[in-house]
């Protein structure tokens, strides 16, 4: 029954069936198995119920909402204008702020769409007019924005925390070390690629228009202070920081940048509807096929067909982060994680692993996967927002990937990188 | 992204087209005001907690109902605009004959699937009346707060069966009803 479940998971998947189908599809064989028939169908409808139900994930509309809000707002561009009168003359400055801008801007909105289109709209024509290439341009915005997977919000991260019910406010503190290696690790690779290919440097701003861009990005600079600060200082779970967000990016565009007008609201509300729908109903059916896989022992015959319970910890997080990995270079990332977590989560429970830990490895994961070629979806939303051809996005990707792998295998040996924060906050 | 220049006019004829125009209103609008509700809801929550040291009691409960609502309103308004995530990057390569025999056989499938999640949704739904269970604090019949879940897989299951129609009686490739394949048509989400 696993195999058969599994088989017909892949292959409609890849047949480009709309992603919910496949899981439905899968749970329907797996609860047809488990109970001889039809009889007891509605166990499943029950159980995709009990997955969109948890209080926790109504952060996700309300962080989508904000984001939603933000992008279509001022705050990217002040952010982006801040980082760049402060680092924008140094060798390789333009691209070292696109990726601080992407980290920043992840802070704020939570979605790495949401940071391709605010933060990489605006400064891939000024780094195409500064001299640098195209292919490392897309790179750098795509893979920077990837780092909004780990800094908290993510959206990501609730997910994984609701499926493998673990803390969401010890995955957003975890994330915040991996994010901030990733971005050194962005910045230095910049500053080789401008000098090796002698990419002329931008004007040097004076300390006057520096203040003045402190000032102005001090407002969407509170962002990270509710969600990090809020939580962190254990004022806030994690859906009333999001809520907190929704507050404050109405106050800021609405009334204090007047950027966007009352009407607008309307639009907004209902294009996070629809991206939350779409989420939620594989939410849903996700939880439906995982409930069905725990209650046919499903991950144990596999994982016990492989031997992973002999491996160790350090073997199981080399394992689960390979099939994350692969996972994302083809399917949504939302899809891998209700997937293959409920597989995982009995060997992780069985060797002892730190959950949080395996969360921040996972999203780190997702984030590579997401943009690795042939699939991952990153480069689509790419192609999308840039109206650039397949080819072309993906050239400049591997050192990027192999810099995202040299993270991963370093949080692996050392997960102090993520855990730090996390114990200092909450232990 | 920002298609607020109201809802597309059905491609269906006559009475049945004026019907398919009114459900995609209604589910703009139950997406839209859903979304406000749960924020009000939400944030309303948090600023009583933390200016007036007060919990609504109702707020969780509220909003496992909105959010029942969004996910069902949302899923037929998707697949209407063809918005639900898939990997296409195979079917893309595909010459058109096989795309378009799979887009039928894809949507034919799908349409199927949804339907008898209709059908299940209903035995669910009146499983839980014979329990007669309320929502603690609100006093509702849980069985009520999941109506739109068989009335989202009916619309949805309808828009994918018309999608297999609109496949085999046009020349082109659709998505959906009304979008047609290619990435011109790919909006850009947040």
């Amino acid at each position: 029954m696993a195999t058969v479940m599994m088989t017909t998971m892949v292959v409609l998947l890849l047949l480009g069936f709309p992603m919910m189908i496949p899981l439905i599809v899968a749970a329907f064989i797996g609860f047809y198995e488990s109970f001889g028939g039809i009889d007891k169908m509605q166990f499943m409808v029950q159980q995709f119920m009990a997955g969109i139900r948890p209080a926790s994930l109504i952060a996700v509309p309300m962080f989508i909402l904000a984001a939603d809000i933000m992008t279509r707002g001022q705050s990217a561009n002040r952010l982006i204008d801040m980082v760049m009168k402060f680092i924008g003359h140094v060798r390789g400055g333009l691209a070292v702020s696109t990726a601080t801008a992407c980290t920043l801007f992840g802070a704020v909105s939570g979605s790495t769409q949401a940071t391709v289109v605010a933060v990489g709209s605006p400064l891939r024509p000024r780094m195409l007019k500064a001299g640098y290439n195209d292919p490392f341009v897309l790179a750098l915005i795509i893979n920077s924005s990837d780092i909004a997977f780990l800094i908290p919000p993510s959206i990501g991260m609730i997910i994984y925390g609701v499926v493998a019910q673990t803390s969401i406010a010890e995955l957003f503190i975890a994330g915040i070390g991996p994010g901030i290696m990733i971005l050194v690790f962005f910045a230095t690779y910049s500053v080789i690629y401008a000098k090796i290919k002698n990419v002329p440097t931008e004007p040097k701003a004076t300390w006057g228009e520096r203040m003045h861009s402190v000032r102005n990005a001090v407002w969407p600079l509170g962002f990270p202070v509710i969600i990090v600060g809020g939580i962190y200082g254990g004022i806030f779970s994690p859906t009333e920081a999001a809520a907190a967000c929704v507050l404050y990016a109405v106050i800021l565009e609405f009334i204090i940048f007047r950027e966007l007008k009352p009407v607008d609201i309307w639009s907004i509300a209902k294009s996070t509807g629809l991206i939350t729908a779409v989420v939620f109903i594989l939410v849903g059916a996700g939880a439906a096929f995982s409930w069905v896989i725990s209650f046919a022992q499903i991950p144990q015959a596999m994982l016990g067909a492989v031997g992973i319970t002999e491996m160790g910890p350090t073997g199981v997080l080399i394992v689960i982060s390979i099939a994350f990995f692969i996972g994302c270079m083809f399917v949504d990332p939302i899809v891998v994680i209700l997937v293959l977590v409920p597989i995982f989560t009995p060997v992780v429970e069985s060797v002892g692993l730190d959950k949080v830990l395996v969360g921040t490895i996972i999203t780190l994961q997702v984030a590579i996967g997401s943009a690795t070629p042939p699939f991952g979806c990153d480069i689509f939303t790419a192609i999308a927002v840039f109206k650039r051809p397949y080819l072309e996005v993906i050239r400049g990707t591997p050192p990027f990937v192999f810099m995202l792998l040299l993270s991963a295998a370093l949080l692996i040996m050392f997960p102090q990188i993520a855990l730090f924060l996390r114990d200092v906050a909450f232990k | 992204m920002n298609d607020n220049k109201g809802e597309q006019r059905s491609t269906l004829p006559g009475f049945l087209g004026t019907i398919d125009t009114a459900i995609s209103y209604l589910e703009a609008f139950l997406l839209a005001a859903g979304v406000l509700l749960m924020a009000v809801n939400t944030v309303a929550n948090v600023v009583g907690r933390f200016v007036f040291q007060y919990s609504f009691f109702f707020t969780e409960e509220l909003n496992r109902i909105i959010i029942v609502l969004i996910t069902f309103a949302g899923v037929g308004y998707a697949a209407r605009h063809g918005r639900h995530i898939r990997m296409s990057a195979i079917f893309d390569a595909l010459p058109f004959g096989m795309r378009k025999a799979l887009m039928i056989f894809i949507a034919i499938v799908t349409s199927l699937a949804m339907f008898a999640l209709c059908y299940f949704s209903v035995v669910y739904i009146l499983d839980l009346q014979s329990k007669g269970r309320v929502l603690p604090a609100m006093q509702i019949p849980v069985w009520t707060i999941y109506l739109w879940a068989p009335l989202g897989f009916l619309v949805t299951g309808t828009q994918y069966l018309l999608t297999a129609i609109k496949n085999l009686v046009s020349h082109d490739i659709y998505l959906s009803t009304t979008v047609l394949e290619g990435y011109e048509e790919t909006e850009v989400e947040v």
